[in-house]
């Protein structure tokens, strides 16, 4: 290795703006070289001769790296209050410098606490259903001290965040965009929120960059690889979450799921992976279970409560109308509109629209697309 | 020679009292129209030589010249091809001597075929209306010879040239124009609120348009029946009063659009297809006339696939809504024509239609639906009160629910609450939708523990303070059909529910 450390970490900041939408090959011919600051002292055509790289490839290695501005790429991080880590630094999380391809630079944002962290992954076009567990599930992980690791995503990764952050826990967002472009945009206030309790934003993204489709894939290896475990709540055969948990496998780290019904087509994910041997989840203890054993020091096995209806105390509140209402809307499959409500009780608009609003502002129903359903 | 004949041309929806000038010198045979003619009435100098020679006259071969005064109005139309032609064949003495008061005192409208038959033209009802108590009297086509009726000057009706040069002589005599008989009962072809099976939110949410001259936007799946209630909207409003039908039929007759010549007696439901231009929508035209909103006047105006309608045409909407009316400016003129009208917008929850439908999925990402909604930009939705959601409905349920309310039965508590409101704003022809400050503060006292209701509605539902403002007026109507004297804590909370696109939630899928 012939430069020293600080210069070391900079090339590599530099590197990574082209490493950054690559894979492995890059640390293999760090590996090659000692370096990366090594690495960028040599010219296309060696970096070709050498590595077993497309001359093209090399080509564009150089440009992009010659363009790229490490010491602005600090400041910049400097000024979002984001470090940046490299394998070199303390900080780096250890399990993550142990999967096949670890980013080669790490931007957080907030703090990556060292307690062991499961991953709560699902699709953006959760049911009610998935939206619950997903949050009962982060809730119960963040209470007995796991950090709850998702990628800020819409649907359950939102769910698992905010029931996180709700329980005043820690939860890591891994992002598919650099840092000061947070997407999708209407998190950005829960996204800050993960920071200010105690949780992370990270990304191996350079700060500015887009959110390019290209990216979300592989930031679903940073979710698995920074987790003992993955919990699939919900997703079809293309979904995302899918992938994370495929990640977690190759990175032979847990993969759990959580099972649906069987004719729910955002179910058919999980089910598959527990018909090929996944653990079924039913409460946090099911994820805690799979850690190895070196890691459960310290985690507090919250009493896990059995698993219910989650509104039963509030239920007691409501007026009788209100429950009759909420007991026809539970039992109906895709939930009901205000219209269906009214005709399946023969009941005027004006009854039916007062049992509605206690309801959902008792935060026993949720109300999407006009369709109400049991929280 | 010179004659004199009086006409009637139309500015904007009103009648003004024209002068036809004809003065036929000797010379080199020419023939001119002046006085601002359009093209239209450029055209009549052609329509005019054939028909004067097909009736039996000469048309001279001389230096003839048509003047219509006042210069500075614009004319437009067909009508003046009649006292055209009276004044060529007056001037070139074929008429007697007696005539001139005779030519002046009477009112000439009507286009020429050119045979000589006198044809209808569109406008009749509103010209005459400027001649209303002054006595005189007006010869129209017999086409028109119904709506000049209805008008209440004295008329008479010609179906030829021929005709009335003959009554001008003295020779023979013209039908008076009589009054319409009794409006045919239309067979009512399934106009009635019953038809509609389920939507109870949606119909109720009608009926409180109707009773607070609120706007309402549908927001459902294809196939939920908001064009079939739309179209029943009309029914739950008050008949027409007189006044409000003669200035309907006003805005029909200018546009030429008065069905057999009959009042215009049923409110106007108004349908537009969303490719419809700004211009068409609102008026306009080089020489403007009336757009679909003020066709709609006194009546309903339902705009199907909102979002999909031009943002300009959107836009211009913004004036009616406001002021009920549209000023149509052009460089030589500016018109205003009335447009009090109640707005039915009805959308798809999303681009594909398929938001919260049960058992299809929906394909657009919150982003798609994000955008598709706010093509309605606030200030047009801030005018919209009703924002009500239908549900698709399914086989099996629609064969089970039963027949709703009639038309009539609503009609009625929509009439007493119109009363209420009569007396509230003494007398003007205000409603509950129109209320701001300090009125909406003073007819909308919350009672004990409602402003609870509205805190939660803010806090939990994500309302604005703007759509407080909307839940308070609606409350009020709610309290007006009930005849409760105050807004009643119920009252609220059923008017939140017409409020979903106001929801967070409503839009973003799970949180």
């Amino acid at each position: 290795m012939g430069a020293n450390k600080e210069e070391e970490k900079l090339a590599r900041v530099r590197l990574n703006f082209f490493a950054c939408y690559k894979s492995d090959w890059l640390l293999r011919l760090i590996g090659l070289h000692g370096g990366a600051a090594d690495l960028l002292k040599l010219s296309p055509s060696e970096i070709a001769a050498e590595g077993g790289v497309m001359p093209e490839t090399a080509q564009r290695l150089a440009a992009q790296t010659a363009a790229a501005d490490p010491e602005k790429e600090m400041l910049a991080a400097e000024k979002a209050g984001v470090s940046v880590l490299t394998a070199l630094d303390e900080g780096y999380p250890e399990l993550l410098k142990n999967i096949y391809d670890p980013p080669l630079v790490l931007y957080v944002r907030g703090k990556l606490a060292p307690v062991p962290a499961a991953a709560i992954v699902g699709t953006r076009k959760a049911t009610a259903y998935g939206l619950r567990t997903a949050a009962r599930l982060a809730r119960e992980l963040a209470e007995s001290g796991v950090a709850v690791a998702s990628g800020l995503a819409r649907g359950i990764d939102t769910a698992a965040h905010k029931a996180a952050v709700e329980a005043r826990g820690c939860t890591w967002a891994a992002l598919g965009s650099g840092l000061n472009d947070i997407y999708p945009g209407e998190n950005r206030k829960l996204a800050e929120r993960i920071v200010e309790t105690g949780g992370a934003l990270v990304s191996e993204f350079p700060m500015n960059k887009g959110p390019l489709p290209s990216n979300f894939p592989r930031r679903n290896r940073i979710i698995s690889g920074l987790t003992l475990a993955t919990v699939v709540v919900e997703g079809g055969f293309e979904s995302g979450a899918l992938i994370t948990a495929r990640f977690a496998l190759d990175q032979g780290r847990e993969v759990l799921a959580v099972p649906g019904p069987v004719d729910s087509p955002v179910s058919r994910g999980p089910n598959y992976f527990i018909k090929n041997g996944a653990a079924p989840v039913e409460n946090s203890g099911d994820i805690v279970a799979c850690f190895p054993p070196e890691y459960l020091f310290g985690i507090r096995t919250a009493a896990s409560e059995p698993v219910k209806s989650p509104s039963e105390a509030a239920l007691k509140g409501v007026s009788p109308d209100a429950l009759e209402a909420y007991r026809v809307i539970e039992a109906s499959d895709a939930g009901l509109s205000a219209d269906e409500l009214t005709a399946k009780l023969a009941w005027q608009v004006q009854r039916a629209a007062a049992a509605l609003f206690e309801l959902e502002t008792s935060s026993l129903l949720i109300s999407r697309g006009g369709r109400f359903n049991a929280v | 020679m010179l004659s004199k004949l009086s006409t009637l041309c139309l500015k904007g929806i009103d009648g003004r009292v024209v002068s036809a000038e004809v003065y036929i010198a000797s010379g080199l045979p020419a023939y001119s129209v002046v006085g601002l003619p359009d093209a239209a009435v450029k055209e009549a100098k052609d329509r005019v030589v054939a028909a004067v020679r097909n009736s039996g006259f000469d048309f001279p071969a001389k230096r003839i010249t048509v003047n219509l005064a006042p210069g500075e109005i614009k004319k437009a139309g067909t009508h003046f091809d009649l006292p055209i032609a009276l004044g060529v064949i007056a001037a070139s003495g074929r008429l007697g001597k007696k005539l001139p008061a005779l030519l002046e005192d009477t009112f000439f409208i009507g286009e020429l075929a050119l045979d000589g038959a006198l044809r209808p033209v569109a406008g009749v009802l509103p010209m005459l209306l400027a001649l209303k108590g002054s006595g005189r009297t007006a010869v129209v086509p017999a086409g028109n010879s119904v709506e000049a009726a209805i008008s209440g000057v004295s008329c008479l009706s010609a179906s030829s040239l021929k005709e009335v040069a003959a009554w001008l002589t003295g020779d023979a005599d013209l039908k008076p124009c009589s009054a319409p008989g009794p409006a045919q009962a239309v067979p009512e072809g399934g106009n009635d609120f019953s038809e509609v099976k389920g939507q109870p939110f949606a119909k109720r949410a009608l009926e409180i348009a109707a009773a607070g001259f609120h706007n309402v936007v549908l927001v459902g799946p294809p196939g939920a029946g908001k064009s079939m209630l739309a179209r029943r909207f009309g029914a739950l409003l008050p008949p027409m009063t007189f006044d409000e039908s003669l200035e309907t039929t006003k805005l029909y007759s200018v546009s030429g659009l008065v069905s057999a010549g009959r009042l215009v007696s049923e409110r106007p439901f108004r349908e537009p297809h969303h490719t419809i231009s700004d211009a068409a929508l609102i008026g306009g035209g080089s020489s403007p006339r009336p757009g679909e909103v003020s066709l709609a006047h006194n009546g309903v105006l339902f705009l199907d696939e909102f979002p999909e309608f031009s943002r300009p045409a959107i836009e211009a909407l913004r004036e009616p809504l406001e002021a009920w009316k549209v000023t149509v400016s052009r460089v030589k003129e500016s018109v205003a024509y009335p447009a009090r009208f109640l707005m039915v917008a009805a959308m798809n929850p999303c681009p594909c239609g398929y938001l919260g439908h049960p058992t299809r999925e929906c394909a657009c990402t919150p982003l798609q639906v994000h955008k598709y909604r706010s093509r309605i930009s606030g200030p047009i939705l801030d005018r919209i009160d009703l924002q009500v959601q239908l549900s698709a409905v399914k086989f099996s349920d629609w064969e089970a629910v039963p027949r709703g309310e009639s038309s009539a039965v609503i009609a009625g508590r929509v009439l007493k609450a119109i009363e209420i409101q009569r007396r509230r704003f003494k007398g003007a022809a205000k409603a509950n939708a129109f209320m701001a400050g300090a009125e909406l503060r003073r007819h909308c006292a919350l009672p004990e523990g409602a402003s609870a209701v509205l805190e939660t509605a803010m806090n939990k539902l994500g309302f604005s303070a703007r759509s407080l403002d909307k839940i308070l007026k609606i409350s009020r109507t709610i309290a007006d059909l009930e005849g409760a004297p105050g807004i009643k804590r119920e009252h609220i909370i059923e008017a939140v529910q017409y409020r979903m696109l106001d929801k967070t939630a409503a839009i973003a899928p799970g949180f």
